[in-house]
């Protein structure tokens, strides 16, 4: 059994836990620049690895929202050194399982009834852990279920473990404080409703209903009769999650199809119904030799206002950008440059952006985009890391980007990642989503 | 009329009047038995108290034993669901526990009326510590093993005030405090920490 054994309990030991992480960091620090007195060639990979090592360890003993924001920060491919993102990567996928009696009891309230009386066999064991909660297997009838099962007391822990988080996030991703208030608001309120089961639920048979005419994507059957707050009840998708998927050498057809059955998810869902499935990390994706792809958790969703949408999609429209004047109110508009810039600072940043904007919007400006094409990826991580290393960038105060684009450029970025790791073909012109918008 | 029936009719009495009747006189002639009757169940009011913890206790056991899941548990599972059903139980009963709690500031005080619950929770705690000693999963060491229980009932007396003061939906700041307790204590006991820690002690306190 790998049950955790302990997991901290209030949050003055959370905090500890953080101050044990940092006084490691430090550590590491010591190590590499002594390392690097010792031998001057050494380089920062070696120090990275093994911050990103304490850190994550760190934080898959803490479960909950310190974990989701693990998993925040490792889409983020371009934003952080790769040995962080390697390293984080991994909870996304596995984190310790909690006992069997919680989940009894866990049924016993919300539902009145024991997992042996509500179906015909119930594995004690998870199979998978979700990060605030576990997935476990069961039997009804010939029905193949996944059940998805929450910690108690998770939105309670929620606000407090952002709090904690802050400083490292600072950190880590080198931000002000300032800059980052907004956006953990988002966070925050993105958090609390993750841990709302009974919306998910709502959520999932309605964005899957929407979706279901979309081809090669699979969405598992729902039963609210067999959930509450703290439990979903799903059908079991069979599939592999990306990384054993590759493993199974996948035909370059089977990787387009699936590829183009993600982009198609995406574009469909942001475009059309404004509201989109934000947590596109390789584990809420199921993949199949025959091509498709199945797709659950909709915990995390994300509504697009309007008047974002439309400042945030004109940023691909080559026509409305080469009128300068116009360009500069939309990036005005989406936070990017601030009324107090200066004339310097507008120019500046602006040509920095619209560099970046040019870089990313690549595939929605042409018919057909090959992600497998790595010199781009490259391309983007090298300028990243550019753009992470400018003095004028790290230095700033402002926080530059609306709170609104965080999630859908993270979702825009793990989309992005995916399709690369799947080195998929895919169909990107305007014309296919008018005719998938068209279809609905 | 028997015990628990006199036992209910006593929280009840609590319930509508959140005092103690004035004596068993009176508590005799509202439930129209005589004392006679009382006194072959009970021997005094402080004993209904007494009994209504064993009484929680009992059932949530016996409850327990007839569970198949429980029997296959280990001590430790074990001892999870005996709190998360303890707890369960209370709750029918919560409102007469909150007028302890501001009667008598219980359980800080007035623990009096534990008394034979905690014998009977010692009993129970050190079965499940010789089967925690055969799974392994608790170690046995001199003179200190023989504390385990009570360690236990300290945890006990944790659940129970943790729940008394819970304010969240459905208790499940509660649920999650029974969790990482009982991981914490059974950590302790099982791993080396304890014995490390033992073992610096006797060092300072006898090295030079």
């Amino acid at each position: 059994m790998n049950e955790q054994s302990k997991i901290p309990t209030g949050k003055v030991e959370r905090a500890t836990r953080f101050v044990g992480t940092g006084l490691k960091v430090g550590t590491n620090y010591i190590k590499h620049y002594t390392r690097k007195l010792m031998d001057p060639s050494v380089g920062k990979e070696q120090l990275h690895a093994d911050n990103a090592e304490d850190i994550y360890e760190t934080l898959s003993n803490l479960k909950g929202s310190a974990l989701k924001v693990a998993q925040m920060l490792s889409m983020d491919k371009g934003m952080l050194p790769k040995a962080y993102s390697d390293r984080f990567a991994m909870s996304q996928y596995s984190a310790p399982p909690l006992s069997g009696p919680l989940v009894v009891n866990t049924f016993l309230k919300t539902l009145g009834k024991t997992p042996a009386q509500l179906f015909d066999h119930f594995d004690m064991k998870a199979s998978n852990a979700a990060s605030i909660g576990q997935v476990h297997k069961a039997m009804k009838g010939d029905r193949r279920l996944a059940i998805k099962i929450q910690y108690p007391g998770v939105a309670n822990s929620v606000k407090s473990d952002l709090r904690i988080v802050k400083p490292f996030a600072i950190r880590i991703v080198g931000m002000s404080e300032v800059d980052l208030d907004k956006y953990f608001e988002e966070i925050e309120t993105r958090l609390l409703e993750e841990t709302d089961y009974r919306l998910e639920l709502k959520r999932s048979i309605e964005l899957s209903g929407l979706c279901a005419h979309i081809p090669n994507l699979v969405f598992p059957g729902y039963y609210p009769e067999l959930s509450s707050e703290r439990i979903i009840t799903m059908d079991w998708l069979e599939g592999q999650h990306l990384k054993e998927f590759l493993e199974t050498n996948p035909s370059q057809e089977v990787r387009n199809s699936i590829g183009q059955a993600i982009w198609d998810f995406y574009q469909f869902q942001v475009h059309q119904l404004k509201k989109v499935h934000a947590d596109p990390h390789p584990g809420n994706f199921l993949m199949r030799a025959n091509g498709t792809v199945g797709i659950f958790d909709f915990g995390c969703v994300k509504e697009i206002p309007e008047d974002f949408y439309v400042n945030y999609f004109s940023l691909v429209d080559k026509e409305i950008l080469k009128d300068e004047a116009r360009r500069k109110q939309i990036y005005a508009n989406l936070e990017m440059i601030h009324p107090s810039d200066t004339e310097k600072e507008v120019t500046f940043y602006s040509t920095l952006f619209q560099q970046m904007i040019d870089m990313l919007t690549l595939p929605f400006t042409l018919e057909e985009f090959d992600f497998g094409n790595e010199t781009y990826f490259r391309e983007i991580y090298a300028y990243m890391d550019y753009l992470y290393n400018l003095k004028e960038i790290r230095e700033s105060k402002v926080a530059r980007g609306s709170r609104h684009s965080l999630y859908v450029n993270r979702t825009y970025f793990g989309m992005y990642s995916i399709l690369s790791d799947l080195k998929a073909k895919v169909i990107t012109s305007q014309s296919r989503v008018q005719a998938l918008m068209s279809a609905s | 009329m028997d015990k628990k029936q006199i036992r209910e009719a006593y929280t009840l009495y609590w319930l509508e009047n959140g005092n103690r009747p004035v004596s068993v006189f009176t508590f005799c002639k509202i439930l129209g038995i005589t004392e006679t009757t009382f006194y072959d169940n009970y021997s005094s009011l402080e004993a209904i108290e007494k009994d209504f913890w064993l009484g929680i206790f009992q059932e949530t056991l016996a409850q327990l034993k007839t569970d198949e899941t429980y029997q296959n548990y280990a001590a430790q599972e074990k001892l999870l669901s005996f709190y998360f059903l303890w707890v369960q139980k209370l709750k029918e009963n919560r409102s007469y526990i909150l007028l302890q709690k501001e009667k008598f500031r219980f359980p800080v005080l007035h623990q009096g009326q534990l008394d034979t619950f905690r014998k009977a929770f010692l009993d129970y705690a050190s079965e499940l510590i010789k089967e925690g000693y055969q799974s392994e999963e608790i170690k046995e060491r001199k003179y200190i093993s023989d504390k385990y229980a009570h360690g236990f009932w300290v945890q006990a007396l944790f659940v129970l005030r943790y729940w008394i003061n819970d304010n969240s939906e459905k208790f499940e700041m509660t649920d999650a405090a029974i969790e990482k307790a009982v991981n914490l204590s059974f950590r302790l006991i099982s791993s080396n920490t304890l014995d490390s820690l033992l073992d610096f002690g006797k060092f300072m306190l006898t090295g030079k």
